[in-house]
């Protein structure tokens, strides 16, 4: 028997696993850290009962980190969320600056845990494009991935957002050790298919170690060539 | 004798917390925020136990694990993970972790699994002092 898989929707796939996978993980840290609290209030209750003097200054401080901890694990799971309701619509308006802060949240443990940084400068202006915002979110993931078998010796990925002629487009810069050939590698693993869905194009620099992915205004317009 | 424990995480608040509840049960602990500096502390200092976050930055518990035992193959390190699958938890026995704990743990089984790691590592030792007497009366003649 055969299996016939949607390579798109295989893609996708791919991307939202690992994204749960990566916030489950950060919510059991945090988690953790709550659990530890609650283990210390236990500890000093039981030594406030043998009768030594509460420490307010230490209770206060237990009390901020538990507060830090829920309110870190909200946005965790706001950032779920609107990954989770990018799928609702096909295509809608979206806000380049606040997609890539999402992307961003949600790559961060990914790129802190394999040593790198990653830096978003937010448009001066707002910049937004009418397109499939799930797609979008894969291939910005996708590229993220890319960019770190390329970056430099910094371990910095930069990304910016900006509007261009055709609409908008999204640079990666600091790909120091970026070549054509790898671009190629990377447009084949995926990149090409989820370009190709967005109607959208990428450019290397690869001399200035840069990366863009051009996107049209309008998803439904005619992809310049 | 106390204790004495090497935890490793780059979560700074759970490390604090479990360090102070440990050391109210006369533990000896020390902690480390990265691999790097745990790696340079069990070169400095004998630990009963390792307990080992398996997720950070830079370098992975599973490679910490692997350099520890490379440099002390009688280190017992406890592996603490958010998520414990089934291949990472066969990669880490394989690599000579002595458990893998899902967090977050109760700190009665993580004192447990030390308290465990302590006599683990007694009866290394004594294993191996036991095999260079043998070897010593070997060489005599004896």
């Amino acid at each position: 028997m055969t299996i016939q898989t949607d390579p798109l929707g295989a893609a996708g796939l791919t991307f939202f696993s690992k994204i749960s996978a990566s916030i489950s993980h950060e919510i059991k840290n945090s988690l953790a850290v709550i659990n530890e609290s609650a283990g210390y209030l236990e500890d000093v209750t039981l030594m406030t009962r043998k009768g030594l003097p509460l420490d307010p200054e230490r209770l206060g401080a237990l009390a901020s980190t538990m507060l830090k901890q829920v309110q870190r694990t909200n946005t965790i799971i706001k950032n779920m969320n609107r990954l989770a309701h990018s799928l609702d619509e096909d295509y809608r308006r979206v806000d380049l600056g606040e997609l890539g802060e999402l992307m961003a949240h949600l790559s961060e443990r990914t790129l802190v845990t394999k040593g790198f940084r990653l830096t978003l400068t937010a448009p001066a202006q707002p910049v937004s494009v009418i397109t499939h915002p799930f797609f979008l979110q894969n291939l910005i993931w996708l590229t993220l991935n890319f960019a770190m078998s390329v970056c430099g010796e910094s371990k910095t990925i930069l990304m910016a957002p900006s509007k261009n002629a055709a609409g908008a487009e999204i640079c990666f810069s600091g790909l120091d050790r970026i070549t054509e050939e790898m671009v190629q590698d990377f447009l084949a693993q995926g990149g090409r298919l989820l370009l190709d869905a967005l109607n959208a194009s990428c450019h290397t620099a690869t001399g200035q170690g840069r990366l863009t992915l051009s996107l049209p205004e309008d998803i439904h317009q005619l992809k310049a060539s | 004798m106390t204790d004495k424990v090497l935890i490793v995480d780059d979560e700074v608040d759970f490390l604090n917390l479990m360090s102070e509840r440990l050391k109210t049960r006369d533990m000896d602990v020390s902690t480390a925020t990265n691999a790097k500096e745990a790696l340079k502390m069990i070169d400095e200092k004998f630990y009963d136990a390792v307990v080992l976050d398996l997720q950070m930055p830079e370098m992975d518990g599973l490679e910490t694990l692997k350099i520890m035992k490379e440099k002390n193959p009688d280190i017992q390190i406890i592996l603490l993970t958010g998520h414990a699958t089934v291949e990472k938890g066969i990669e880490a026995m394989k690599l000579g972790a002595m458990d893998l704990l899902e967090k977050p743990a109760e700190l009665s089984t993580i004192i447990d699994r030390i308290k465990h790691a302590k006599a683990e590592k007694i009866i290394l030792v004594e294993k191996k002092n036991e095999q260079r007497i043998r070897d010593i009366l070997t060489h005599k003649g004896w």
